[in-house]
């Protein structure tokens, strides 16, 4: 994956006032695609069963307020307060919200690349921040997978070829250096 | 004409004094503290407090660097409702933040 990436390092590039663009190889709008599909099935689990309350589906309200379990989520969907009380209460109002704001990002990067055939994707200022907030969550998901510690770059650098997280840190590596380029288009409009 | 002798009107003031203090006790500002974070890139999180708070590419820089170097920053003063909703922004771009009363040792 890093290889491929080198041999057109576009990255996104910014195009007159407000456009964003970049060029994707089909692997890696593949690799791209895989991975929003997986955050949005993620973000999807846990749905509540609003058949007894209508009304609280209408304005956000979940009956679960525990942490999730899964690590992943949990870095996703963090407690908002030290307290757990008060961050039960907090998950309890916002979770939902949350999660379907994450699920919004991720679903327009999937639309931006499906309807994308030849592997370019322009964006919106708006679109473009969608990007930035979805890349974010899957390099969120990955470190937690990947267990990325202050200090833990130089570890992986040296994963064994053999070993299936060196694929896993290629990607999340990539998405680091894709993310850093969308976020330099944007800081020059920031000017 | 009520006339109030000094001792009584020395009780009210007293009163008084307390119930002001207790209102602004309970009106002290909350805070929300941005985390360091291993995962999320230096730029990302300065930009994140540009867009969300309108903050200076100098004062957001500034911020980031507290964050990555202190461990964490105290980017937003306000109500509870206000700093709920600081809380939640942050957490939509993935920023690792909560709040807590001002006057709770960070």
């Amino acid at each position: 994956m890093s290889a491929g990436t080198q041999e057109h390092p576009s990255g996104f590039t910014r195009h007159g006032s407000d456009d964003y663009v970049a060029n994707f190889s089909s692997s890696e709008r593949e690799v791209l695609i895989n991975l929003v599909e997986q955050i949005i099935e993620l973000l999807g689990e846990r749905r509540d069963n609003y058949d007894d309350d209508p009304l609280a589906a209408i304005i956000g309200i979940t009956s679960f307020d525990s942490p999730p379990d899964d690590d992943v989520l949990m870095r996703l969907l963090p407690n908002a307060y030290a307290k757990q009380e008060d961050a039960s209460e907090f998950r309890r109002y916002t979770e939902s919200n949350l999660r379907a704001k994450k699920s919004a990002n991720a679903m327009s990067m999937r639309i931006d690349l499906k309807s994308s055939s030849d592997g370019c994707v322009e964006v919106d200022h708006d679109g473009a921040n969608a990007w930035l907030g979805g890349i974010n969550d899957i390099r969120l998901a990955l470190g937690v997978r990947l267990n990325v510690q202050a200090n833990s770059h130089e570890d992986l650098e040296i994963l064994a070829p053999d070993d299936p997280l060196r694929g896993v840190y290629a990607v999340y590596s990539w998405l680091g250096w894709l993310q850093e380029s969308l976020i330099q288009a944007l800081m020059d409009d920031a000017l | 004409m009520v006339r109030v002798d000094e001792q009584t009107k020395e009780i009210v003031e007293e009163k008084i004094d307390e119930a002001i203090k207790e209102i602004f006790i309970s009106d002290k500002p909350w805070v929300t503290i941005v985390w360091d974070d291993p995962v999320n890139l230096m730029t990302y999180v300065t930009y994140v407090l540009m867009e969300l708070f309108g903050f200076t590419r100098e004062k957001a820089h500034g911020l980031m660097m507290q964050i990555h170097t202190q461990g964490k920053a105290v980017v937003s003063t306000g109500s509870r409702e206000e700093m709920e909703h600081d809380v939640a922004r942050l957490h939509e771009y993935g920023l690792w933040a909560t709040l807590q009363r001002g006057d709770q040792a960070l």
